[in-house]
């Protein structure tokens, strides 16, 4: 057998796929964060949030730029090709995530130091938050082991962000005619938006999966043709 | 289009358009129409074995070669393509103590049949090899004109110019070479010289053209501008083409083919052959995957 070839590349590209991967991390820990700003009503947490996104596009950037630079110095092809392509739209979905939380945390500060809050609503938007961290850890799971099944698994598990994301609707709907206690529960439903958003950038990630394996893109869910 | 003015619509879709079909030696027989160009013939392999002595340097190898359409034939050196290639236009055989087992045909026409004169087998399939190549001796039209003796009769002055000009023009050297066309061919550059033997091979119109590492001594500039060259040929030829350059496969063919070896003292056999793009993004085979990306070899 003849001797392995482009080391040096091959351990580039390993270490861009961990790193890329690794902004996951970030956005699960800016999630958790997230979640426990809005459990506390915790203005100086979310502050901090909206700070520390800078990591996460700072990742993006880095990530990004190196992968940039392979293509243009490696001509990439096959699997590799398909790698950095993944990577990429990988690295989008990273910031979008990122947004979500730094969009639900300017939200908090507006609600005011002790708002009128309805537990339930709270409760169901921190088990949505869990339930999208889920999410960003099995993506990146089902990326790092190349593992199509789990990917395809993200659908079922966004689904059920989705159904809590309905129920939210639900609940705001009937918050009752107080207008500071529909204030905050319109600024809940932009929260509970936000995070529903995070779990369709996670589905998306599993069809990068899907891509990277077999070589096919397609969309898992298609949003304009529910039903097909 | 001429002629067609007054006609229906039907008459001037049914009207062939002599204007775009150069006549092929055979009196224009095969010259059913590409878009543009006009169909060359398809070369088909049917579980090819080649042989150097006791040395058997290909095994198996059954595929198709489509008409007016690039196919690279790439894999690492001592696979077995450059042989795979020579035998296509019965070259291999002018190696001492070489052979061919099993069947090549030029649009069902068993190019190995008894009877068959391999010179002409030569003039309908093409080659251009590694090296440019042009007589030494000879001026630019000279080189050019040279296989036209070929066809067998004298050639008349005007029709030889006429047939220059044309493949000159055809290689895109005309413009460069017109004032010089009685310098020896040597003179030129090695862009140049590589577009010479192009001229040269189109001068009899064949019907398929092998190319050989046709640009690995080339600069990449004129390698850029053979690349575009073989774009246009194909309209009117079949083209195969073996590189090491996975790059130029993945720019200037339709079709790639990989060849591999299990190891070295074995023969060479066709692993995969696809549409480039699927061959370069998507390929089946790990072995082609493995060379496409350069990770062995």
């Amino acid at each position: 057998m003849p001797e392995v070839a482009r080391v040096e590349y091959q351990e580039e590209l390993e270490r861009l796929e961990a790193s890329g991967l690794g902004g996951l991390d970030l956005v699960s820990a800016s999630l958790e964060r997230t979640l426990e700003a809005i459990e506390h009503q915790d203005v100086e947490l979310a502050q901090l949030v909206i700070a520390d996104d800078d990591r996460i596009d700072g990742r993006y950037l880095e990530v990004h730029q190196s992968l940039i630079t392979l293509l243009a110095t490696q001509s990439p092809v096959a699997t590799d090709l398909r790698l950095i392509s993944a990577l990429l739209h990988v690295l989008k979905n990273v910031e979008r995530m990122g947004d979500q939380c730094v969009n639900i945390c300017k939200m908090i500060p507006l609600t005011g130091n002790e708002p009128p809050a309805d537990e339930e609503m709270v409760k169901l938007i921190l088990t949505m938050g869990r339930q999208a961290r889920t999410l960003i850890s099995q993506s990146k799971r089902s990326f790092e082991d190349r593992n199509v099944e789990m990917a395809q698994d993200l659908v079922r598990q966004d689904d059920v962000v989705d159904n809590l994301n309905r129920e939210c609707f639900g609940l705001a709907l009937a918050i009752g005619d107080d207008p500071d206690r529909r204030e905050w529960a319109m600024t809940m439903l932009l929260a509970a938006r936000a995070i529903e958003r995070i779990g369709d950038n996670a589905v998306d990630i599993g069809e990068q999966v899907a891509f990277v394996v077999t070589g096919l893109f397609r969309e898992f869910e298609d949003a304009s043709h529910p039903n097909e | 289009m001429q002629g067609a003015a007054g006609a229906t619509r039907a008459e001037a879709e049914a009207a062939p358009s002599p204007a775009t079909t150069p006549a092929t030696a055979n009196g224009g027989a095969a010259a059913s129409e590409a878009e543009g160009g006009r169909r060359a013939k398809r070369i088909e392999a049917q579980e090819v074995d080649l042989f150097y002595g006791d040395f058997q340097a290909v095994a198996g190898v059954s595929v198709t070669i489509e008409p007016n359409k690039v196919t690279a034939l790439i894999g690492s050196s001592g696979c077995g393509k450059t042989t795979f290639l020579r035998s296509l236009n019965r070259m291999h055989e002018l190696t001492p103590g070489a052979r061919v087992e099993g069947r090549i045909t030029l649009d069902d026409q068993d190019i190995y049949a008894k009877g068959i004169d391999p010179v002409q087998v030569r003039r309908l399939v093409g080659m251009v090899f590694q090296s440019p190549n042009p007589f030494p001796t000879m001026s630019v039209y000279e080189n050019v004109a040279a296989g036209l003796s070929l066809n067998g009769g004298r050639v008349k002055k005007a029709e030889k110019d006429e047939v220059v000009e044309r493949s000159l023009r055809g290689a895109h050297l005309w413009n460069e070479v017109k004032d010089r066309l009685d310098k020896p061919g040597s003179g030129l550059s090695g862009g140049q010289q590589q577009r010479l033997c192009i001229a040269r091979a189109i001068a009899v119109e064949p019907e398929v053209l092998l190319m050989d590492e046709p640009c690995s001594a080339l600069d990449p500039v004129a390698t850029l501008a053979i690349e575009d060259l073989i774009g246009e040929l194909k309209n009117n030829y079949t083209i195969a083409i073996v590189t090491h350059n996975m790059q130029q496969a993945a720019r200037a063919s339709d079709v790639t083919a990989f060849f591999n070896l299990e190891e070295t003292g074995k023969p060479g056999r066709l692993i995969e052959i696809g549409p480039t793009e699927t061959i370069f993004t998507s390929p089946t085979e790990q072995a082609t995957e493995d060379y496409v990306s350069g990770r062995f070899g």
